[in-house]
């Protein structure tokens, strides 16, 4: 049994592997599209969208359900530092990767989705806002959110990956280390209210949709219940990874600290159905469950999926690492469908209009997601993210002190503070 | 015990937490039980009055449109104009047939914007793409504001922002009710110009709506529910319909008398002068901070005993 004390860089295995080079052939492949849609524009064979179906993958999954898978930065960043969790503390520099990852290719792809981005800059003049739409509130608070404390928040591993690898900039280093530390808490802060906000608001988006928008779905509750997803798809995000890491290089697991994340996301998933529930007997559209044809079902197939997975979580099963992954991996798909629900799935638009992403379109959607990918898999073999035990900080040191006796290197071992 | 400076701020920011949450909670629901005050029309404001019944269906209007918007024929398919089948970038007002199967009832009607007294378009448009004439009450699109983000589309209870999907340069096409034709000096809209049955007229919203219910008062029976769509439907609209035959049945969706942005108004509550997000950050920044100073502690031991640099 392991405990998980530190964070430790995958080391030992090559970065440019096969996977490498496929996921970067893919993102060129989709960037080259990009271009192709920047000029012919959005019609034709370059989306499935139409006047009907405005929105389509790129706003709907790679935003609105990819920054909630994205929402481990702050979702166990809350458990961790407001509720003082001390056990997550271990698995923070996962969660802050992620989110960082999925907000910023999330970003990029806004940019690519919409028709007149070069517009965008209106964003820095807060008179020209209209602070009544739900979509400014994103725009805002997003790009501020990924701009300033995710950025900040995940900068300490590159801090030490130039302390350890780049000597001559270790005072500077050093320095920006111990000046973060002085204003953490308010960076932290600032990292937890701006995605309450602006997850909050990716629900508050469909409530202008009216009643086109499903009434399982469409409810003045809407941004509490989309933000409290991306709670628990946060977590699902985390664990995900983690046992990803164990399965593609043999990390070891903390089990203490597994089922500490198992506990948070079952209580997240039963709190959130609970409410769910609640919210349409209240509304008084409990017959709706059962009489609303392929509505209904697509309601119980999310409720399943995520209560489902969240029952096995809880029992002795969900202790054993493969039902784990399986667990969280369908309680994730759950909520993505949650997530994707109003938008796309309950949204019945004008006409019988319907949806369904072109080719190139969904291309480029998963040639974004391939940047976050790629990224993720270089960052946790070039910097300590991955956490690990004290033993195998120790053990990657010599590893790398042997295979690196070239490198003019101060050791990774006793570095004076 | 004497005090620092620094503590006796603390303590007070500490104590006046609770304060401040009380006391936006307790500005905020008022607000929320008042709902946002009830938006009225300009008092110029301008609007068109359709009467179904007494459209022919020629679609001289369409054509109208099209000149007086210098809007260019939808040749994408094969190169030749045919009549559109819905609104579209290249069409601004559209004259369409409602029929049952067995022919047994039928009903011409015309799409274009309805100038909504509350538009939920504009509610959800960032920057003020979309916005409304103080005096006229004519919403009109605004190019060097608009993202092309297509939220006023997803917003529109009416299904008539129209999105350019071809080009790099796309555009968000809508009836402006002819606002630069008339500033160029035409008297009224081309469609209202030549509409032979008088079907379609132009002018204040008050005085079509008396119109209006006369025509109502007049024809005991004849009209649909003895009222006029857009009085008070989605908060009220500046275009006004007259129908025989049911309003859903032509492309005027039941969306209620609250307009689309009073879907809103419990999230403007929630964010009413950034009180409870602030309120909700001044107490986890005290909590995180505490809890930070606890853990940097943690890391110090740590590394005494293992001689391994701390993590943040």
């Amino acid at each position: 049994m392991t405990r998980w004390e530190r964070s430790v860089p995958v080391y030992g295995v090559p970065v440019l592997t096969r996977g490498f080079w496929a996921l970067l052939a893919l993102i060129v492949v989709g960037l080259a599209l990009t271009v192709v849609r920047e000029v012919v524009g959005l019609g034709g064979l370059m989306s499935g969208m139409s006047d009907p179906f405005a929105w389509g993958l790129w706003k709907t999954f790679n935003v609105m359900v990819l920054t909630g898978l994205g929402s481990g930065g702050f979702a166990v960043g809350i458990a961790a530092w407001v509720f003082n969790n001390k056990k997550l503390h271990s698995v923070m520099r996962v969660a802050l990767i992620t989110s960082c990852l999925a907000y910023w290719t999330g970003l990029c792809m806004l940019g690519v989705d919409v028709g007149r981005p070069w517009n965008f800059y209106w964003v820095v003049m807060p008179w020209t806002w209209n602070l009544h739409s739900p979509l400014l509130e994103i725009a805002v608070c997003m790009s501020l959110y990924a701009s300033v404390p995710l950025f900040l928040e995940n900068l300490p591993p590159l801090f030490e990956y130039i302390i350890y690898e780049w000597p001559q900039w270790r005072g500077v280093a050093e320095f920006c280390e111990k000046a973060m530390a002085k204003v953490y808490p308010f960076i932290i802060g600032l990292a937890y209210i701006l995605p309450i906000m602006h997850q909050s608001s990716l629900g508050a988006l469909m409530i202008l949709g009216g009643n086109r928008v499903n009434t399982l779905w469409q409810t003045p509750f809407l941004p509490l219940i989309y933000v409290w997803a991306a709670g628990f798809l946060g977590y699902n995000c985390v664990v995900l990874c983690l046992l990803l890491a164990k399965l593609a290089w043999k990390r070891d697991v903390d089990p203490e600290v597994m089922l500490e994340l198992n506990k948070l996301t079952v209580w997240i998933v039963y709190a959130w159905t609970a409410f769910r529930f609640l919210d349409i007997l209240f509304r008084g559209k409990f017959f709706h469950l059962f009489t609303d044809g392929y509505y209904s079902i697509l309601f119980w197939t999310e409720t399943a999926l995520i209560l489902g997975s969240a029952y096995v979580l809880s029992t002795e099963k969900g202790k054993k690492l493969g039902t784990m992954f399986l667990a969280h991996a369908v309680c994730a798909l759950g909520g993505m469908i949650y997530r994707f629900s109003p938008t796309t799935l309950a949204f019945h638009a004008k006409d019988g209009a319907t949806y369904f992403p072109s080719a190139i379109e969904l291309i480029i959607s998963l040639s974004f997601v391939s940047i976050a990918v790629l990224a993720y898999m270089v960052a946790v073999k070039k910097l300590a993210i991955l956490p690990g035990s004290n033993e195998d900080w120790l053990k990657m040191a010599k590893y790398e002190e042997q295979v690196k006796l070239g490198i003019q290197l101060t050791g990774y071992v006793p570095v004076e503070h | 015990m004497a005090m620092t400076r620094r503590e006796a701020f603390k303590k007070l920011a500490k104590g006046s937490l609770p304060i401040l949450a009380a006391g936006c909670v307790s500005t905020a629901l008022p607000e929320v039980a008042h709902a946002e005050e009830e938006k009225r029309a300009p008092k110029g404001a301008l609007g068109l009055l359709y009467d179904a019944t007494k459209c022919v269906g020629c679609k001289s209007c369409m054509v109208a449109c099209s000149q007086a918007n210098d809007l260019k024929p939808d040749t994408r398919i094969d190169g030749i104009h045919q009549a559109p089948p819905a609104l579209n970038y290249f069409t601004k007002n559209i004259i369409k047939l409602y029929r049952t199967a067995d022919g047994s009832d039928h009903s011409y009607f015309k799409q274009q914007c309805m100038h909504c007294i509350d538009p939920g378009c504009m509610n959800a448009c960032m920057f003020g793409g979309l916005r409304k004439d103080e005096e006229t009450g004519v919403v009109w699109w605004l190019g060097s504001k608009c993202v092309g983000c297509r939220y006023c589309e997803i917003a529109c209870p009416f299904h008539i922002p129209a999105f350019q999907w071809d080009g790099f340069n796309p555009k968000i096409v809508k009836c402006e009710l002819c606002r630069e034709h008339i500033a160029k000096g035409a008297k009224q809209p081309g469609c209202t110009e030549v509409c032979p049955t008088q079907a379609v007229i132009y002018g204040k919203r008050e005085d079509l709506l008396n119109e209006a219910k006369r025509r109502i008062a007049a024809n005991p029976g004849k009209y649909y529910q003895q009222r006029v769509f857009g009085e008070h439907d989605a908060g009220g609209t500046q275009v006004l319909y007259l129908s025989r035959v049911g309003f859903d049945k032509i492309g005027l969706p039941d969306v209620g008398e609250e307009s689309i942005p009073s879907g809103l108004k419990y999230s403007h509550a929630v964010y009413k002068w950034l009180a409870l997000p602030v309120a909700l950050y001044a107490g986890m920044v005290a909590f995180a901070s505490k809890n930070f100073k606890q853990h940097s502690h943690h890391l110090v031991e740590d590394q005494k005993k293992t001689g391994l640099r701390p993590q943040l």
